[in-house]
């Protein structure tokens, strides 16, 4: 499954913090002139819905700067670890 | 904020938090508003029977009928932080036994949205205008009054008393009922 880095998880939770104010100040103030309340969670619904599409998945953007892991360092001792899984996979089958 | 569940979660609960400051804005835009409005009620007809009261602990009591007509203007009262008003017509009066009575004769539901001017003529009562007693039987007094809880969308819910009220003695004698 793909996940996003730790620049595209901090850059995600900064494009939905501010979608969300903008569209509840946006909101609040045209609720306030047509005297609606309803309009003013209608646009917060909206902006929640823009930032569901914008940071749910995880888009390309958020994958720009993967964490760079170690090379693989083979064990020298590979043999002896594999016979209790066996034997724990044999306990299991029934 | 690795999965896809944890990033939507967060951004629900966020969403949550300022939907509630946002109620919480709609609620003190609104919370020191003046909900009166003139009203002007009009009584035209009056009439009084004495009638076997199987609710009280007596036997007969006292049954008012009024007519009245009633008109005002609600629209300064609806913004965008009221859902509906509650309106009822009370009739408050004193007697002998009792120093305070108050009974509702009639109320109406107004919704957002529903034509705000009231312009009812020739209203009967909806309810009964039973007293606890004979005291409406020659009572000088007896004070109408149009009140009305307003139910907002965020916040507290005021009982306010329109601005007209209007006092009117009852008549000295009984009717005696007619049966056509």
């Amino acid at each position: 499954m793909l996940t996003q880095d730790y620049k595209g998880q901090k850059l995600a939770e900064q494009i939905f913090q501010g979608i969300i104010l903008i569209s509840a100040v946006i909101g609040f103030v045209y609720g306030l002139i047509i005297e609606q309340f309803g309009w003013t969670v209608y646009i917060v619904l909206a902006g929640f819905a823009v930032s569901c599409v914008l940071t749910l998945p995880p888009w390309p953007m958020y994958r720009k700067n993967p964490l760079s892991w170690q090379p693989v360092i083979p064990e020298s001792s590979g043999e002896p670890s594999q016979k209790p899984q066996e034997s724990l996979k044999k306990k299991k089958h029934k | 904020m690795n999965t896809v569940l944890s990033r939507a979660n967060s951004l629900f609960a966020f969403s949550l938090s300022v939907m509630a400051a946002l109620t919480f804005g709609c609620f003190i835009t609104t919370a020191f508003k003046d909900r009166r409005v003139p009203v002007d009620i009009h009584v035209s007809k009056v009439m009084l029977k004495n009638v076997d009261d199987f609710t009280g602990p007596r036997e007969r009591s006292d049954l008012g009928f009024i007519t009245f007509d009633l008109s005002a203007d609600l629209q300064p009262i609806f913004d965008w932080n009221v859902k509906q008003l509650f309106l009822y017509l009370s009739a408050e009066y004193a007697t002998k036994s009792n120093s305070l009575n108050q009974v509702v004769l009639w109320d109406k539901i107004v919704l957002r949205g529903e034509n705000t001017k009231l312009n009812l003529r020739d209203m009967k009562s909806k309810y009964f205008f039973f007293d606890d007693g004979n005291g409406l039987r020659a009572n000088k007094n007896i004070t109408l009054t149009l009140s009305w809880n307003v139910v907002p969308n965020a916040g507290i819910l005021p009982l306010v008393a329109g601005s007209g009220h209007v006092s009117l003695p009852f008549p000295d004698a009984y009717e005696t009922t007619k049966s056509y």
